[in-house]
């Protein structure tokens, strides 16, 4: 275990910067802007993991796994939505859904 | 004494009080019996008060502002000169009441006016017994806003509304000045009890005397519309008559000569605030008369006359006669009251024409009213054995007596004075009452009524003089009864020289007479009607009062008017409103350019959260590597 | 060879995300993302947590992304290339976005570069321990927001 807890955190912001990156881009596609979300959602669960070896406890990993059951629930809402939406719109593309324009 | 005092003082309050709060509940007579009722029965008050009086006396009713070192309890001061003034505010008072019931009968506003009148009437004699300074200003400001009200009571129009504003902002220029003078004099002796105040004038400097009698002085200038704060007395006639009879001619106006009478003994040691008042007083009663000489108003030349008396009296205080001048207010408050109804009478006959120069003939329909302005307006020109004539004759003997430059000059001014007060008064009678009849006339049995009530005051006007006869003639009631009052005693003439002095002023008193008599009788009186469309530039120029009103239009109006004008579109519109509305405006260009933001694109937001989170992130960086 | 081992792994993650979030089919980005959640999860294992390594392959490759291919093809998109792809423009903020934040994370994790202790793992047990006896109170909410959930989506998803 000589892995530095820099470089995993490193690593987990390159992953949250590609998941939030795809969700800023991918605005014509609500399910690439969901999996951009889970990317991002991953990169945190790996900073928790990382600190959880680095201080030797189990909380974060356990917060991992939390945020993996938060992570199922809100999948499920979310597409669940999206199947909405587009029986509603027949298409996924989020700048179409602008009704909450003020 | 002290029950006498306070039923005296509580009557007409409890009576105006009635009559504003629930003067609509009760029946109209009821209600008319009853104001009547207070007003005498505070003059039986008085008359019982004098009946018993020994010496003077002070009473005190009741605590009332008490303040560490400050304190003016409600106490009441009796003396000769308030026991003589108060007899008379409550008669004369008495009999307007009963006139203004009869001259109102078809007013449909009756209790808000017979309310003021009452609170009126418990003003003024708050003013006249008040022991201390604050109690007597209540009693100064209680009148001069019921005068306020009254003039503007029919406020509908606004000349009178107007007019009454008029009244009350030059009086209260007046009422500043008097404040000052109140406050200066607690500051620098740490009383308000004008006994007390009067023994102590010694003990301060005789420049501060001067500042604080000319204070009072200016006080007494407002309220008794002397020059330069005449102003608002003409226009003051925009009220009901009786009103004009009560409060303008008879009673209130005489306060600021009340004031100086009661204050003499304070001030009367500086020569320079006696003769200031002197002064004052001869310019206003050359002023009223000559003003008087060419109105066509028949209110407005009673009010004139009314500013010329109150100057003699002026002139009489300022010549340290007091008892002379106390016995013109008391005989003028008789006949001027009693030439204010009688105006008032052929006013109603007249169905409200005021013009003088339209009346004529009235000698005859209105037979009573003719014989009681006739003794009014005798009375007024100072015709020898009235009233007036001895009264007006021991303020212009005294003047004489003072044997100073100064109080000669001021003798002359008074004696052309007095010819042109008895010209004015004789063209008046002679242009009412006098020619054919060409009007119509409105008789009613409420005119009949009213006529009454002229009788007793025009036989309490002829009959004034027995108050205080000259030496000659056995001495009078009010030199003896006036005799302990600070400068009640006045200088004693040779006998020889007062007949002299008497019989100048009545020959003057005559020639006025004459003259009006050449000017406004028979065919001259058709003559000087048709002359009156085309008036010469003296005639206009006195019409129009000197041209007071247009010279305050000029230095004082119009300034102010052009500041607030600049105040209100250049201060308060341009620059105060137009930034908080450019302010506004910019909030809310500010908002709407920010609110394009909420476009409703989930994407937009994203983008936004992401870069605020970017920018957090970045901040803490920074942070840590510096 | 632990350290050879998650670099590797981590060049694996990596290039699977890259990959996937440029990916111009759904399905395809789902498979790359499935490599990359693998390679995520012997990560995991290698930093002693092999609860969440197991869940990770469990949940996340098996059910979530399941989940995700499921709807895609239900929702019948007709021919995948209609749907548009983003353009550079768009790729420019997420690029920025990108370097500022790799950027800052890298200035804030380089400040001491040190190694993990050494240290075996946190073994199931210990792990189960803290789970019930500790957080019992946020498995009760996770479970009734699981439910809300399940509600919620009946919801959403039934025909009218």
């Amino acid at each position: 275990m000589s892995i530095p807890l820099e470089h995993v955190i490193i690593l987990a912001s390159l992953l949250f910067a590609m998941g939030l990156g795809c969700t800023v881009a991918w605005r014509s596609n609500v399910i690439m802007m969901l999996i951009g979300i889970e990317i991002m959602l991953n990169a945190v669960m790996l900073v928790f993991v990382g600190a959880s070896a680095r201080w030797g406890v189990a909380d974060g990993q356990l917060f991992a796994l939390l945020i993996m059951a938060l992570t199922s629930a809100e999948v499920s809402l979310a597409l669940a939505m999206v199947v909405y939406l587009h029986r509603r719109k027949k298409t996924v593309n989020t700048d179409v859904f602008d009704s909450m324009k003020g | 004494m002290k029950l006498y005092l306070a039923i005296m003082l509580l009557l007409p309050l409890a009576g105006g009080l009635t009559s504003a709060l629930a003067g609509r509940l009760l029946p109209r007579r009821l209600l008319e019996f009853l104001i009547c009722a207070t007003v005498w029965g505070g003059f039986v008050c008085a008359a019982l008060a004098a009946a018993s009086y020994t010496a003077p006396l002070t009473v005190n009713l009741a605590p009332w502002i008490t303040a560490f070192d400050l304190g003016a309890p409600l106490s009441l001061y009796l003396d000769p000169l308030s026991l003589s003034l108060a007899v008379m505010v409550t008669f004369v008072c008495g009999l307007i009441h009963i006139y203004s019931v009869f001259y109102m009968a078809e007013e449909g506003d009756y209790p808000r006016f017979f309310a003021l009148l009452n609170l009126f009437v418990f003003a003024m004699l708050t003013l006249l017994l008040a022991e201390n300074l604050p109690l007597l200003y209540l009693g100064w400001e209680g009148v001069g806003f019921c005068s306020y009200l009254l003039i503007g009571f029919w406020y509908q129009d606004k000349a009178n509304a107007d007019a009454g504003r008029k009244a009350f902002i030059t009086t209260r220029i007046g009422d500043t000045a008097l404040v000052i003078g109140i406050a200066w004099l607690f500051q620098l002796f740490g009383t308000f009890s004008m006994v007390q105040l009067n023994g102590m004038a010694f003990l301060i400097p005789g420049g501060v005397v001067t500042a604080i009698g000319v204070l009072f002085l200016i006080g007494a200038m407002g309220k008794s519309a002397q020059v330069p704060l005449q102003v608002w007395l003409p226009d003051a006639m925009a009220g009901p008559t009786p009103v004009s009879a009560m409060i303008h001619a008879a009673t209130m106006v005489t306060a600021g000569v009340y004031l100086l009478a009661r204050m003499f003994p304070f001030f009367g040691g500086s020569a320079v605030v006696t003769s200031a008042i002197a002064v004052t007083g001869g310019i206003t009663a050359f002023y009223g008369a000559s003003c008087a000489v060419a109105q066509r108003d028949l209110k407005r030349v009673l009010a004139f006359s009314t500013i010329s008396q109150i100057g003699y009296m002026m002139l009489g205080v300022g010549a340290g006669a007091i008892t002379a001048a106390t016995f013109h207010l008391l005989v003028h408050a008789f006949f001027k009251a009693l030439l204010f109804l009688g105006a008032g009478c052929v006013i109603t006959a007249m169905h409200h024409e005021q013009d003088i120069f339209k009346m004529g003939g009235l000698r005859r329909s209105l037979p009573v009213t003719f014989w009681c302005f006739l003794a009014g307006s005798a009375c007024l020109a100072g015709i020898p054995l009235t009233g007036g004539f001895f009264s007006k004759d021991s303020i212009i003997g005294a003047l004489w007596l003072k044997g100073v430059p100064l109080y000669q000059a001021l003798y002359v001014l008074a004696l052309i004075t007095a010819l042109l007060t008895s010209f004015y008064s004789f063209r008046l009678v002679y242009l009412v009452f006098g020619g054919e009849t060409n009007a119509h006339i409105h008789g009613s049995r409420e005119l009949k009524v009213m006529e009454l009530v002229l009788v007793p005051l025009a036989l309490l006007g002829l009959c004034g003089g027995v108050l205080d006869l000259p030496g000659y003639l056995g001495g009078g009631f009010l030199g003896h009864f006036f005799a302990n009052l600070a400068g009640g005693k006045a200088a004693e003439a040779p006998q020889a020289t007062e007949i002299v002095l008497q019989a100048i002023a009545g020959a003057l008193a005559l020639a006025g007479l004459a003259a009006a008599h050449v000017a406004f009788s028979g065919k001259a009186r058709a003559k000087r009607i048709a002359e009156a469309d085309n008036p010469s530039a003296l005639t206009s120029f006195l019409f129009h009062a000197w041209h007071f009103d247009d010279l305050y239009r000029l230095l004082f109006i119009r300034p102010y008017a052009a500041l607030s004008g600049f105040l209100w579109q250049r201060m308060d519109e341009g620059v105060i409103d137009d930034s908080l509305d450019r302010l506004a405006q910019g909030v809310g260009a500010t908002g709407t350019w920010f609110g394009r933001w909420t476009a409703g694109r989930i994407s937009l937001y994203i983008v936004s959260f992401a870069a605020g989170g970017a920018a957090i992130l970045g901040y803490l960086a920074w942070v840590t590597l510096s | 060879m632990e350290t050879i081992v998650f670099y590797i792994l981590a060049a694996v993650t990596l290039v699977g995300t890259v990959l996937a979030i440029t990916a111009r089919q759904g399905v395809h980005a789902i498979v790359y993302l499935v490599t990359s959640f693998f390679a995520l999860a012997l990560i995991f294992y290698l930093l002693g947590a092999p609860m969440v390594a197991s869940f990770e392959v469990i949940i996340y490759a098996g059910a979530i992304m399941v989940l995700f291919l499921f709807v895609i093809m239900m929702l019948d998109l007709g021919k995948p290339e209609k749907i548009q792809t983003p353009k550079l423009y768009d790729w420019c903020p997420a690029i920025l976005l990108l370097v500022v934040i790799t950027g800052s994370m890298g200035v804030l994790a380089s400040r001491a570069a040190t190694p993990l202790n050494a240290f075996a793992g946190i073994s199931v047990q210990e792990f189960s321990f803290t789970l019930f006896k500790r957080y019992g109170a946020a498995i009760e909410i996770i479970s009734m927001q699981l439910l809300f959930a399940l509600v919620g989506a009946l919801y959403l998803g039934r025909r009218r």
